[in-house]
Order: C-alpha cells, then sequence, then structure tokens
C-alpha cells in the first residue's frame, strides 16, 4: 500500500502500532512532493529540516505513550497563515521575503498536537481569486488534468492533498476559498462557523468573512483536523464563545429524518447540466438512505456576487492598507515618504489585489457609501434572514459548489466579472457566518471532479460532517492519475 | 461608461496606487464593467438597520486591561528592509 494515500485515522493506526516511524511517514511525502510537485505547483515553500525535527519530536511523544490526533501526521499549510520562522507569502510579491514572528492561534493548537509541517501551500494572491492563476509565485496546476485550474484561493493546499502530496491541509475561505478548490480536485473541505475558529494570524482579506478550515481525503479527516483547531481565542475578538464538540460523535449515523432542502435558484440554468445531474443524483442517493429532500427558495442569491464582493472589497481595502513597505514586505523607491508608499504598493501588489482595493475604496468613499458599501450591508441581512428561514424547515442545505467543474487555465484572465460570478454557489455562506463542507458527488465524462456543499445551521459543523459522511461512505472516489 | 478616468484617478489617490497612462486606461474598462455588475444591487429595496445584525454568535469578551509580554523589538525589525534599531524612511521634514 502507497502510504501517502492513507487517511489521517490510519496513519495514526501506523504511527501508534510502529509499522512506520514519524520521520520516515514525513520522509515519504517528501520523496512524492520531490517526484510530482514539478508538475502540480502546490508548494511554495517546502520544510523539509523543519519537518525532520518536528517528527524526531513527535517519535519522541508516540514511544513514551503520549501521543493525540495529530502526533506526528505531516500537514500542509496555505500560505497566507503564519508560521514562526517560516516564509510567509500570501503568494504576494509584497510579502516576498515576510518571515512572521509569532504562529497564528491554529498552528500552536496543531504543534500542542505535535504536527509535522510538510510546507506552506500556494494560493491566490492574498486569497483573491478562484484559479490560484494570481499567485505571484507558483501557479497551481489540478491533478485531474494539469491544464486545468485547481480552484482557490486555496488551490495549493487542495491540489496537495487531491495529489497525496499531503494527508490534510489547512486552507482559509473568505468566499468559498476551501470548498471550490476542495470540488475541483476532488477532496474534501469544510468552511467552519464564523468565529468557530482563531483568524488571529491569518493575514487579513475580509475580516468579517475569513474563516480557517481543512482540507482532506474525507469528512471524517475534517472532523479529525476540525478537533484540533477549533476553539475560542483571547487574539481574536471574533472568536466564538461557543462549546467545541466532538465533532466526530455523530459521523456513522445515520441520516434517516433528515431534512435536506434544495434551494431552486442554486439548480438555474447558470450552473452546468453535468454538476446539477451529479448533485441532484447524490441528493436521491441520501433520500434512500431516509432522508427527506424539501424544495426551498433563497431569492436573495440573486444579488450575492455584488453584496459579497462590495463588502469583502471594502474590508480588504482598509486591511490592505497596512502594507507599505515600511515596516515590513516589499519596498519600492522613492523621494517622499508618500512616493515610497506609493511604489511599494504599486509594484508589491499584483493587478487582481489592486483591482479589490480600488472597489473597496470606491464602495466606500464619500457619495458611494449609502449606495453601495450600506446596501451590500442590507443586503447581507436579508440574506442571514432567509437562510434562517430554510433552517426553520431544514437540518441542511445542499447545493453545487460551484456552476462548473475545474476550468481551463487561461480561460477567465482579464475578465474579472466572469471570475466573480463564478463564486456565486459559495459567498452566501460567508455571508451568512454559517459553516458549509464540499465532498465529491461525481465525475464528469472527462474524468473531472464534482463538488457538492452541504450547509449547516451556526455551530451545527457535526450534522453537515455526518451528511457528507453518510453520502462518501457508498461513493467511491477515482484518485488523479499524475 | 460606469467609471470615468478622473474617478479612477481619485480611487487611486485613495488607494495610494500609481498606474501609468495606458495601464489606466485598460483599469478603468474593467472596473466600468466590475461597477456595472455591482450596480444591479441598486434594485434591491431594502434599508440597512443596523439594530438587526445579530447572527446570535456571542463573540469574545474584552480582555481584562493588562499589560502582557510583547515581541521583543528586533525580532520586529527583522522584516523590515532598512534598520538601525528604528524603521527608516525618507527624510519627512525640511
Amino acid at each position: 500500500m502507497d502510504i501517502t494515500r492513507a487517511k489521517i485515522r490510519e496513519l495514526r493506526k501506523a504511527l501508534d502500532e510502529k509499522q512506520i516511524s514519524a520521520e520516515e511517514l514525513c520522509g515519504e511525502y517528501f520523496k512524492k512532493i520531490k517526484a510530482d510537485d514539478t508538475k502540480l505547483l502546490s508548494y511554495i515553500t517546502v520544510t523539509e529540516d523543519k519537518a525532520k525535527e518536528m517528527a524526531a519530536a513527535a517519535q519522541k511523544l508516540i514511544d513514551e505513550g503520549k501521543s493525540s490526533a495529530l502526533t506526528g501526521i505531516p500537514l500542509a499549510i496555505k500560505d497566507n497563515i503564519c508560521v514562526e520562522g517560516v516564509r510567509t507569502t500570501c503568494s504576494s510579491k509584497m510579502l516576498e521575503n515576510f518571515v512572521p514572528p509569532y504562529n497564528a492561534t491554529v498552528i500552536e493548537k496543531l504543534n500542542a498536537d505535535g504536527y509535522v509541517l510538510l510546507g506552506k501551500t500556494s494560493m491566490d494572491e492574498f486569497a483573491m481569486g478562484g484559479s490560484n492563476q494570481t499567485s505571484a509565485f507558483a501557479k497551481t496546476k489540478n491533478p485531474y488534468d494539469t491544464e486545468r485550474v485547481p480552484g482557490g484561493s486555496s488551490g495549493g493546499s487542495a491540489a496537495a492533498v487531491s495529489a497525496s502530496l499531503a494527508p490534510a491541509a489547512l486552507g482559509s475561505d473568505t468566499g468559498g476559498s476551501i470548498r471550490q478548490p476542495s470540488a475541483f480536485c476532488g477532496v474534501t473541505g469544510i468552511k467552519p462557523t464564523y468565529g468557530r475558529v482563531s483568524r488571529y494570524g491569518l493575514v487579513a482579506f475580509a475580516s468579517s468573512l475569513d474563516q480557517i478550515g481543512p482540507i482532506c481525503s474525507d469528512a471524517r479527516d475534517c472532523a479529525v483536523m476540525l478537533n484540533a483547531i477549533c476553539g475560542q481565542d483571547a487574539h481574536d475578538a471574533t472568536s466564538a464563545r461557543a462549546d467545541v464538540p466532538d465533532f466526530t460523535a455523530k459521523l456513522g449515523q445515520p441520516v434517516k429524518g433528515m431534512k435536506i432542502a434544495m434551494p431552486k435558484e442554486f439548480f438555474s440554468d447558470d450552473i452546468d447540466n453535468d454538476v446539477k445531474s451529479a448533485v441532484e443524483k447524490a441528493a436521491k442517493s441520501l433520500e434512500a438512505q431516509g432522508a427527506e429532500l424539501v424544495e426551498c427558495s433563497i431569492p436573495g442569491l440573486k444579488y450575492a456576487i455584488p453584496a459579497y464582493y462590495l463588502i469583502a472589497c471594502a474590508e480588504a481595502a482598509s486591511n490592505l492598507s497596512r502594507f507599505d513597505g515600511i515596516k515590513y514586505g516589499f519596498r519600492g523607491e522613492g523621494r517622499t515618504f508618500e512616493e515610497l508608499i506609493r511604489d511599494s504598493r504599486s509594484k508589491g501588489f499584483g493587478e487582481e489585489v489592486k483591482r479589490r482595493i480600488l472597489l473597496g475604496n470606491y464602495a466606500l468613499s464619500s457619495g458611494y457609501f449609502d449606495a453601495y458599501y450600506k446596501k451590500a450591508l442590507a443586503l447581507k441581512q436579508e440574506i442571514i434572514k432567509e437562510y434562517n428561514e430554510v433552517f426553520e424547515l431544514a437540518d441542511v442545505i445542499l447545493t453545487p459548489t460551484a456552476p462548473t467543474p475545474a476550468y481551463k487555465i487561461g480561460a477567465q484572465d482579464n475578465d474579472p466579472v466572469k471570475m466573480y460570478m463564478a463564486d456565486i454557489c459559495t459567498v452566501t455562506v460567508n455571508i451568512a457566518t454559517l459553516p458549509g463542507i464540499s465532498t465529491t458527488c461525481g465525475y464528469t465524462a472527462d474524468g473531472l471532479p464534482i463538488g457538492m456543499s452541504i450547509i449547516g445551521k451556526r455551530f451545527d459543523e457535526q450534522t453537515i460532517l455526518q451528511c457528507a459522511d453518510a453520502f462518501e461512505q457508498g461513493f467511491e472516489p477515482v484518485a488523479p492519475k499524475l | 461608461m460606469a467609471i470615468d478616468t478622473n474617478t479612477i484617478r481619485h480611487l487611486c489617490e485613495l488607494s495610494k496606487l500609481d498606474y501609468d497612462e495606458n495601464a489606466l486606461e485598460k483599469v478603468r474598462d474593467e472596473m466600468s464593467d466590475i461597477i456595472d455588475l455591482m450596480d444591479t444591487i441598486k434594485s434591491f429595496d431594502l434599508t440597512y438597520d443596523d439594530t438587526k445584525d445579530n447572527n446570535s454568535i456571542k463573540f469574545s469578551e474584552t480582555r481584562e486591561d493588562a499589560a502582557l509580554p510583547s515581541f521583543p523589538t528586533e525580532k520586529l525589525l527583522a522584516n523590515a528592509e532598512n534598520t538601525d534599531g528604528c524603521y527608516v524612511v525618507p527624510k519627512v521634514v525640511e
């Protein structure tokens, strides 16, 4: 058996039963990364030396019988999550040489579990994009077809897990950036409820929407990862005061009687037929297990894209104003303070990031604020209300994760509007602060994965994990051939 | 066109970004398309009510106002390009 294809829980067993050591295990992944990642470009930084030290420390814990769920488990981390002493670029020239002086809270939690860092994965620059092609350093390719995008912005994390270059990874999701690449790369990724996971140490894009979550090969591994990273954090004022349950507790429980809503707007003509039929087939499969399908409507979806982009870009314009080339990051040239800042920002940011800063400042500027930003906030309230109403009728909501399977590299270049519209299936989940999980529900005739999303009530990740797991247990995934 | 060149220049001022003339025209055209998409929101006729933002999420309470250890100066300066024990910038006063 190829150990790099094993699930986290199988690796746990292999490590605890001494079938393999932590050093040997991470060594297997580095062999695979060296062999295959030249074709995919999923990693920006590979941390082999650090991994050996971490693996040795983890092995000591295992030998002493003190292992926990992730002790000795190698993981990849999206390159917008700060790891002390390890270059964290956000795929931007602006942070090309930035080495964080501290760990993100999620990294502190993984450290406490004794994980092993394989490296930092590529992403769209500052998490702005859905293709990984706005990365300044590694324009990741899809493991199922290297002429296609892996999705984004956590495309490096999804591609690495899909190609078995990591058993699991962390990503971040502001408008679908965990779920959409998971769908494109045929893996499972969960965006937790806003506030469930600390954002401390996650380089901010849109602070009211950003959330860290895991990308794994199935829902069961996602539950294991969530158990390790969730919880309130004094460093993040928006981390929620909510009890953290055992996310594995409902796995394996039948979905008999579970009410699954399918909002009609998510199955419109804008959604590719292959995608629609795969998701509908998956719904029938859950129905056959005893779940009840419920028709419903989210009319606010019509305005979701402008609402999302106005809120996200307004927050991004503010968050990214900190990049001035003075304290850290790319430094340009200039005879005056003002010239230095403008040159640093103009040369340090890529085109998509600059467009979003301009849009954000447009929405916030005098004369436009009420018409755009406040209108977007009104829509946010409406979308939350509509989701709350659906959850009075149903336990979970089932939708496609993306309107199409992975598209060809370059297909959306120079067309930001087309790029933004492709986020239609995912952004409302962030706007409404809900948890959502994407899992593979089928393949196109060309063998490209199709993802479906299961959306849950606030802080009810357990039920969406249960539902995704129930589907996965009867579904045979097809691994990519590199 | 949803947005003109002068508005783009104003946004560049607010954003502290520079484009040369050719690039500015391209950005104006792209931003016009984007603003057209954003304008669809105008047909939605609800008004924002800031008393209705409760998502039932209870966030952290403010911690006690106590001094806690901070980062060593040299660690923070390690990411700055020019340092002399402080951040070095072009002269800002005559």
